[in-house]
């Protein structure tokens, strides 16, 4: 069991994930399916993003010093910001910034929210299990994982609001359509890529169900399995029904979405967990 | 259909707490120490040595000796990130010791570990 500040660090990362994941890929999605109106629900999961970012970087001071003194010891602090962890803390802040202002900035905003949205992705590319590795593919094959699940996670709000919307069927059906489409060259890509960084990673069958590094992954597997059924579900059943305009497909989408809500939360959950407190397998 | 969302949120909430409780907290990168994990020794040594396999900048060092007493070692004469540390000891007669260390490591990753030994 983590102590106090590896359940800190959980925490934090999760929250970390969520702000910034959420609020890049409503971007992402925003500029991609020509959507509005979700500018307050980005500035939101922004805010998170950039509160969990300064949090989790003054918790990596009280973990070196193993109590709260570290938090805010000028001495502890000065030293991991001259590590990349410094590097990782800029291009988020920076990123997270950029991105709430160009929201602001009317029809040239969305350069900004598109440049700060990926500062903010890459900057989980300079530190962590992944840039670790020091391969440049690695890294760019990350990046490629995040701005995937990045739209996967954009488009549930939106998608959820045009269905639960009276009159909004045909457009939810249209928008499911689209990212349906989009989708299915996506999410294939993004099982390879995930199943390559965790070959690098586990190395081996042994490691994954041996350790407690590869079975909290399976375990992360595990819920991606139940939200890609959840995606296919959307896609062949309720976008199609909701098309003809069935109301009660728009009332099961709905359902659904939040569902994957659910699911999205527990595989940001393990990723946390992956990410802050288990060893990797020798 | 509520159900079947009650039986998936249990399962989720069962998966979530198994993996709450897998083990193995931190990375641990020390290679040897002097004196050794676990080894017995006839007098307190005038000072811990601590090779790690990378540079490492310890940020704390605490020894505890049979399990009363506990003093943060000093660390003011090490500067910037090395591999070994040879850290003066206080002696506090027979019974075991314990030290706990953290660390940062060159790559940004927070360290932490502990190794005891015990004097006759």
């Amino acid at each position: 069991m983590p102590d106090l500040w590896g359940l800190a660090s959980i925490a934090t990362k999760f929250a970390l994930y969520l702000g910034v994941l959420t609020s890049v890929g409503t971007v992402l999605t925003s500029i991609l399916f020509q959507l509005s109106g979700h500018r307050r629900f980005t500035v939101m999961f922004a805010s998170l993003g950039l509160a969990a970012t300064l949090l989790s970087f003054s918790l990596a001071g009280a973990t070196l010093t193993g109590d709260a003194r570290g938090m805010t010891d000028p001495e502890m602090l000065g030293l991991l910001w001259s590590t990349p962890v410094g590097t990782a803390v800029t291009l988020r802040s920076l990123g997270l910034v950029l991105l709430v202002v160009g929201l602001f900035l009317g029809r040239i905003g969305w350069a900004f929210s598109l440049i700060g949205g990926g500062l903010a992705l890459w900057s989980f590319t300079t530190i962590g299990h992944i840039p670790g590795r020091s391969r440049p593919v690695l890294n760019l094959v990350l990046m490629f994982h995040l701005v995937a699940i990045s739209i996967w996670i954009g488009i549930l709000s939106p998608l959820r609001t045009a269905a639960l919307d009276a009159n909004g069927a045909t457009d939810a059906a249209d928008l499911g359509h689209r990212f349906g489409r989009m989708a299915s060259v996506l999410v294939p890509l993004l099982v390879l890529a995930g199943g390559y960084m965790g070959f690098e990673l586990v190395g081996s069958l042994s490691a994954l169900l041996g350790g407690s590094y590869g079975q909290a992954l399976v375990l992360k597997v595990l819920f991606v399995a139940v939200l890609l059924a959840l995606a296919a579900a959307n896609k062949l059943r309720f976008i199609p029904n909701l098309a003809t305009g069935d109301q009660a497909a728009a009332n099961h989408l709905a359902k659904s979405i939040s569902f994957e809500w659910m699911v999205v939360v527990a595989v940001l959950f393990s990723t946390a967990v992956l990410t802050s407190v288990l060893k990797l397998p020798a | 259909m509520a159900m079947k969302g009650q039986v998936m949120k249990q399962i989720l909430l069962t998966a979530m707490i198994g993996l709450w409780t897998t083990g193995a907290i931190a990375h641990s990168p020390l290679e040897t120490t002097t004196p050794a994990n676990e080894a017995t020794v006839a007098e307190v040594p005038s000072e811990v040595i601590m090779d790690f396999k990378g540079n490492i900048r310890l940020t704390r060092v605490s020894m505890t000796h049979a399990e009363t007493h506990t003093v943060d070692l000093d660390l003011d004469s090490f500067d910037g990130f090395i591999s070994g540390y040879a850290i003066p000891l206080q002696a506090m007669g027979s019974g075991e010791y314990v030290i706990e260390w953290r660390g940062l490591g060159a790559d940004g990753h927070a360290l932490n570990g502990s190794f005891s030994f015990t004097v006759e």
